[in-house]
């Protein structure tokens, strides 16, 4: 059984942010129709590739059926009214000028089918000036502020970092998308009403930094031209070790005294009062115990001495890299990775979801569709 | 569902009528249940002012006014309930028997030991949904294993694809991590939401907060398993766009510019004054800028040097370029488009009367949600949820907190 059987969404996306909203709620079953120009959804031209099938597009649409609609075309035009005719919601990622020029503005959206939940996702959101709605994801991560200060600990001369991946911000933004969306059909459910939704997706990533941006605005903390404003301080970093990096995160005393036995409490550790993380964390006391500790962290082998350090109550874990997490014991045994035997790519593993659902498991049932593999099928219905 | 409140205990929205009850602390968790609240929930948070979250404690010494709690927990109401007594903890199922969904973001084993695992909690809530967030999630070999956000990063893949040229990766900013994990696990107690309206079945959500990191880089792990080539740190480098990246400008800024096509890079080229550049046979095609794409970036970066980033990025994006300044925080606390869209907005506060916070990212319309109460006072909602909620006759609730079994 799946969480959200009975619902049927269009989507009439053609960027990563909308398609990612539409993917989580495939996943979690709802029948999601995504209707496509008749050259294909621009991410079908995305790389990589694989015996000429894109991997991008493959990841973002799986679960869904697709339909050949060319919205420059009147009578198509008409058989998507009909889709949201009888569709639940609609997803759009689109700018308000593409909206004005096919019919689908919110408003116009509204008045023919008031039962709606119609769902808008932009760079920056409904009445931001047009040009900037043709922001990249590492324009948005500029704008939002996040880039300005990743990596922690950056200096001035250094370019800010776009984060991990190519697409960051439409994943964020397509999270709090397909959020919206649940909440608002739930409504629709009591109601049987409709709404608009406009997310931008600078403001998800706003939103994300909530703790510490807010300070600055509320005045508790100064903002400022710093790239390390965002930065908690203290010796939290990556080290290297003998195969690979570690991450320790440590800020209590009992965190400390912990660490330094597991060191085997070297002389230079003995030098540092207890209490040093909560009472007396200067930078030149990071400095000491970096320096102390980087030596012998690089004899380390990560994956036993972080379950060393954790068993001790330290919070120390493994850098891990992409190609260490299918093979990782607790991503085995959560089933993080789905096997699916692929058309075009043979047998692959899929990243899945974070949530294990007890009574409706996500399960990739079906690969992304190809282009227009449902239009006879959905326009008869 | 939960009996609607007469009283102003949601900010309405699509989620009125949704009760939902937080057992959560710093910032995963308490995220998760602002977002519900954000959307019109009545979310409830399970305090003790002898186990407090520790966002309340941070930052100062007046528990009800902790700037990061403020900023955090805005439209929460905030009840008190000592769970270290076997009669608090009844009070809470009781709590648990009114609610639609129950979050918890607590130490793994922690809700089990109290009783308040699903086992438990369905004896008192049949249909109850019940999310809990851990690092790593609720069991498996490494279940027992506890960290941070930059924690959940370096665990997920994130943080290694993040990092300088020729240096240790040093992932995204520490803080990225606890704020997006919330956000995964609010999605998921709705698609349960949505399940229990249809059948009547509730359910048990086992969340790790890991893995809501690497999905966010899943189209990259997908490719990997496909290609078999592994995903690597990439700094601002993109396989189809060049330049793709962040140059200096004037002072200690700088500017982000996206060129996905011919157009945009003959325009950039325009606007840099770059003639040689636009002439230049290494950067002839969009094959040949990718191929090229370090010099192209120091080519650039040069020609960048001089300028005001904001004024930049302006001429650049009124011919066709994606650009951004990489905003600081001053740029961002001063933005007047985004105090304009109402993304920074303010709430009410019990102690200066008003509060800027960071508004939802969401507009709905109509009967949106209208974000306007700041964070709770601990305790604030004893008499709401005791009395109202569940019931409770005066003398009773005057004895609970009288024996601190409210404290």
């Amino acid at each position: 059984m799946s969480a959200l059987a009975g619902l049927t969404i269009v989507e009439i996306a053609g960027r990563p942010a909308g398609e990612y909203t539409g993917k989580l709620l495939a996943d979690f079953g709802a029948e999601v129709i995504k209707v496509e120009p008749p050259e294909g959804s621009p991410t079908r031209q995305m790389g990589p590739f694989k015996n000429g099938v894109s991997a991008l597009f493959e990841f973002f649409n799986t679960n869904k059926k697709s339909v050949v609609l060319d919205l420059e075309n009147k009578a198509d035009c008409v058989t998507l009214d009909r889709l949201l005719a009888r569709a639940n919601g609609l997803i759009d990622d689109h700018d308000e000028v593409w909206g004005k020029s096919h019919g689908l503005t919110s408003g116009e959206v509204a008045t023919a089918h008031p039962h709606l939940v119609h769902l808008a996702v932009t760079p920056f959101g409904q009445g931001a000036p047009a040009e900037w709605q043709k922001a990249e994801p590492i324009n948005v991560i500029n704008a939002s502020g996040w880039a300005y200060h990743s990596p922690s600990e950056t200096p001035d001369d250094k370019p800010p970092l776009k984060g991990p991946g190519r697409f960051l911000a439409d994943y964020e933004a397509g999270v709090d998308s397909a959020l919206a969306l649940l909440a608002s059909l739930h409504r629709q459910r009591q109601t049987g009403k409709g709404q608009f939704i406009d997310i931008s997706a600078d403001e998800v990533l706003l939103n994300r930094i909530d703790c510490v941006l807010d300070r600055m605005l509320a005045g508790e903390a100064e903002p400022g031209l710093e790239r390390t404003a965002y930065d908690m301080g203290g010796p939290m970093t990556a080290f290297a070790c003998k195969d690979g990096h570690v991450y320790l995160f440590m800020t209590t005393q009992v965190h400390w005294l912990e660490l330094r036995a597991l060191m085997g409490d070297p002389d230079w550790a003995k030098e540092f009062r207890d209490d040093w993380l909560e009472f007396d964390c200067t930078p030149e006391n990071v400095r000491k115990f970096r320096t102390g500790f980087r030596p012998w962290i690089a004899k380390q082998v990560k994956i036993p001495i972080t379950e060393a350090a954790q068993k001790a109550g330290v919070a120390m874990v493994s850098i891990n890299t992409a190609a260490e997490l299918p093979r990782n014991e607790q991503f085995i045994a959560r089933g993080f990775f789905q096997e699916v035997e692929h058309p075009a790519f043979g047998k692959v593993a899929y990243p899945t979801v974070p949530y294990k659902l007890s009574k409706t498991p996500v399960r990739i049932t079906s690969p992304a569709p190809a282009l227009g593999a449902d239009s006879g099928a959905v326009v008869d219905e | 569902m939960a009996a609607s409140s007469p009283r102003h205990t949601s900010c309405g929205g699509p989620l009125s009528g949704v009760r939902v009850l937080e057992i959560t602390k710093v910032w995963a968790g308490p995220y998760a249940g602002k977002m519900l609240a954000h959307l019109g929930a009545e979310v409830i948070k399970v305090e003790s002012a002898t186990n407090l979250d520790e966002m309340r404690a941070y930052g100062g010494v007046d528990i009800d006014s902790a700037p990061y709690f403020l900023s955090i927990n805005q439209e929460i109401n905030s009840v008190q309930v000592n769970m270290k007594t076997e009669e608090g903890l009844a009070l809470v199922k009781q709590m648990v028997a009114e609610s639609d969904i129950v979050i918890d973001n607590i130490r793994p084993g922690a809700m089990e030991r109290s009783k308040l695992g699903y086992d438990d909690l369905k004896q008192v809530k049949p249909d109850i949904i019940q999310c809990s967030i851990k690092m790593w999630g609720n069991d498996g070999p490494l279940g027992y294993q506890t960290g941070y956000a930059p924690c959940f990063a370096a665990l997920s893949g994130l943080f290694n694809l993040v990092g300088h040229h020729g240096e240790t990766p040093m992932g995204m900013n520490m803080r990225h991590g606890d704020s997006t994990a919330g956000t995964c696990a609010a999605l998921a107690c709705l698609a349960a939401l949505h399940h229990r309206e249809r059948t009547g079945e509730g359910q048990f959500i086992d969340f790790s907060a890991v893995e809501a990191l690497s999905s966010m880089v899943g189209d990259s792990l997908f490719a990997y398993s496909v290609t078999g080539e592994v995903p690597q740190s990439d700094e601002n480098y993109h396989p189809e766009m060049a330049p793709h990246g962040a140059y200096p400008c004037t002072g200690v800024d700088w500017i982000s510019i996206a060129a996905p096509g011919e157009a945009e890079w003959q325009a950039l080229c325009e606007v840099l004054d770059a003639g040689e550049l636009a002439q230049d046979a290494r950067f002839a095609s969009l094959a040949l800028r990718v191929e090229n794409c370090r010099v192209l970036d120091e080519a650039v970066g040069e020609l960048t040097g001089g300028h005001d980033a904001f004024d930049l990025a302006d001429r650049l994006r009124k011919v066709g370029v994606p650009a951004f300044k990489s905003m600081n925080s001053i740029d961002l606390c001063a933005d007047e488009f985004l105090w304009g869209r109402q993304g920074f907005r303010l709430v009410s506060d019990h102690r200066n009367g008003s509060r800027p916070i960071i508004g939802p990212s969401w507009r709905i319309s109509p009967d949106g949600p209208d974000v306007q109460r700041g964070a709770p006072l601990l305790g604030e909602h004893n008499e709401f949820v005791y009395r109202e909620i569940l019931g409770l006759d005066q003398d009773r609730f005057d004895d609970l907190v009288a024996r601190k079994v409210i404290d």
